[in-house]
């Protein structure tokens, strides 16, 4: 721990604690997910920023998308996201969750992850590298620092227009929506 | 007054000591694997980011078993000596550390159970078949070493180590000291018999529904677990101390030693566990009880 940031950590120590300890969901959709076990194991140790993988999405704050999402994933990625515990954070690893990369034409992926689930920030390339988790990660502590990493928020604000969204894609969701639809005509 | 205060004492120091255990396994373990590590006071860090996440719960006995358990944990802590502070030490002594000890697992079953998760009642399952297990010798090893010294009382079995050197010059209580040695990794949950938690086999068993506040609270029961299982050890085979810093280096002495033992292994499916716990261990254990109570 760097002794300048103290101060800071005195402060907020909920912000600070946030920053250095992502427990990492990671969806293995697709060919990405061949990339994280080279940056968490002995060659690029994620664990020195606090970065771990855990099993379950309720001991989650970061949710990684690796690759193409399928409509049938949609589904599944859409109620992890929401067990997860605020404040969460969601990164989409590759091209294909920002545009839909080499699936452009494709019947059964969807093109746009941000419609279905606010997304924090984007890690171009296809392939990127296991450097370009840890270039999402730093950048992604400057958002925290600065509380634009506000994904759960937008979440919570915008919540008809997402389920809106999902519902024209999947159809009638058999689960009740997370927040109520009093709270957000009110506002 | 004094008993208050030493309780607090004893709480504390157990807290921050099972703490920098559980972040001193993670920057060993990174060691091993050739990898830099977390910082050691990362479980800290974890504890305070749990504490300042949204949870969910999942009814009263999810809330309640969480807190049986911590506080089954807390209790123990007050009957075990840590060096000369030992807060309970007039009362019970090893027959009611063999009663609490199983009250920790008991709240984490309550409350695992409650979540409803298909893992979390594997994992349930686990925890009381492993306890069964490891209980059948752990008893046979208490029973030696009471029947050795005469008395249950774990306070007097320390200060009569503190005169005659420790369990294991004793040659009688050799054979239960090994089987202790055998039966310590499946105590204190670590690889071998890491099957409880599992997370690439059943996704953290228990703890599967657990987060925020009730994640924070599992990881600071975990903390105690730890502190509880070798300083049971250290105090009955490895003579106590009459301080707590030569008491702290004894306890990370033997920690140290299992940590490379969790580091090698790999995990055993729960019924060759069970077929192991009950094999040398058990046998180790009651051919060491036959000996203390010919020569005794």
């Amino acid at each position: 721990m760097d002794r300048n940031k103290l101060g800071k950590w005195l402060q907020s120590p909920g912000k600070m604690a946030q920053k250095y300890s992502l427990h990492v969901l990671y969806f293995c959709t697709g060919c990405g997910i061949i990339e994280i076990p080279p940056s968490i194991t002995t060659r690029w140790d994620a664990e020195r920023f606090g970065v771990i993988p855990v099993a379950t999405p309720r001991q989650a704050n970061l949710f990684l998308i690796t690759g193409y999402v399928s409509v049938k994933t949609l589904r599944f990625i859409i109620r992890s996201y929401e067990q997860m515990p605020e404040p969460k954070f969601t990164v989409g690893f590759g091209s294909c969750p920002i545009n839909g990369g080499m699936y452009w034409d494709s019947y059964n992926t969807i093109k746009h992850l941000d419609k279905y689930i606010p997304v924090d920030g984007w890690i171009a390339g296809c392939m990127p590298r296991p450097e370009a988790v840890f270039v999402a990660v730093t950048h992604l502590w400057t958002l925290i620092d600065k509380g634009m990493a506000d994904g759960y928020k937008k979440y919570r604000e915008d919540y008809q227009y997402y389920r809106e969204n999902q519902e024209k894609i999947l159809g009638k969701l058999e689960w009740p929506p997370l927040f109520s639809n009093i709270e957000n005509e009110r506002k | 007054m004094t008993t208050i205060l030493e309780i607090i004492i004893v709480i504390l120091l157990a807290g921050i000591i099972g703490l920098f255990f559980l972040g001193l396994s993670r920057k060993i373990m990174a060691r091993i694997h050739w990898r830099y590590g977390p910082p050691i006071a990362q479980p800290v860090i974890d504890i305070i980011k749990l504490f300042n996440q949204t949870s969910m719960s999942h009814g009263i006995l999810f809330n309640f078993g969480i807190i049986f358990s911590l506080a089954g944990s807390v209790v123990v802590l007050l009957f075990l000596p840590l060096g000369r502070i030992c807060p309970l030490s007039g009362s019970g002594g090893l027959l009611v550390i063999l009663y609490l000890m199983l009250v920790a697992p008991l709240g984490l079953t309550l409350s695992g159970g409650e979540a409803a998760n298909p893992y979390a009642s594997i994992g349930i399952s686990r925890i009381f078949l492993l306890a069964m297990g490891y209980e059948v010798p752990l008893l046979l090893i208490l029973l030696s070493v009471m029947t050795h010294y005469n008395s249950i009382s774990i306070v007097q079995i320390v200060s009569i180590q503190l005169q005659t050197g420790w369990s294991f010059q004793h040659l009688p209580l050799l054979l239960p000291g090994i089987a202790y040695i055998l039966i310590f990794p499946a105590i204190l949950g670590l690889r071998p018999f890491e099957l409880i938690q599992a997370p690439q086999e059943i996704s953290s068993g228990p703890m599967a529904e657990y987060g925020g506040k009730f994640l924070a609270l599992a990881t600071i029961q975990h903390a105690f677990n730890v502190f509880i299982g070798i300083s049971l050890f250290t105090n009955l085979f490895l003579g106590g101390a009459e301080n707590p810093g030569y008491f702290f280096l004894k306890m990370l002495a033997v920690f140290i030693i299992f940590l490379f033992v969790n580091a090698v292994f790999p995990r055993f499916r729960i019924e060759q566990a069970i077929r192991y716990l009950w094999k040398w261990p058990t046998l180790l254990a009651f051919a060491g009880l036959v000996i203390v109570m010919i020569t005794g």
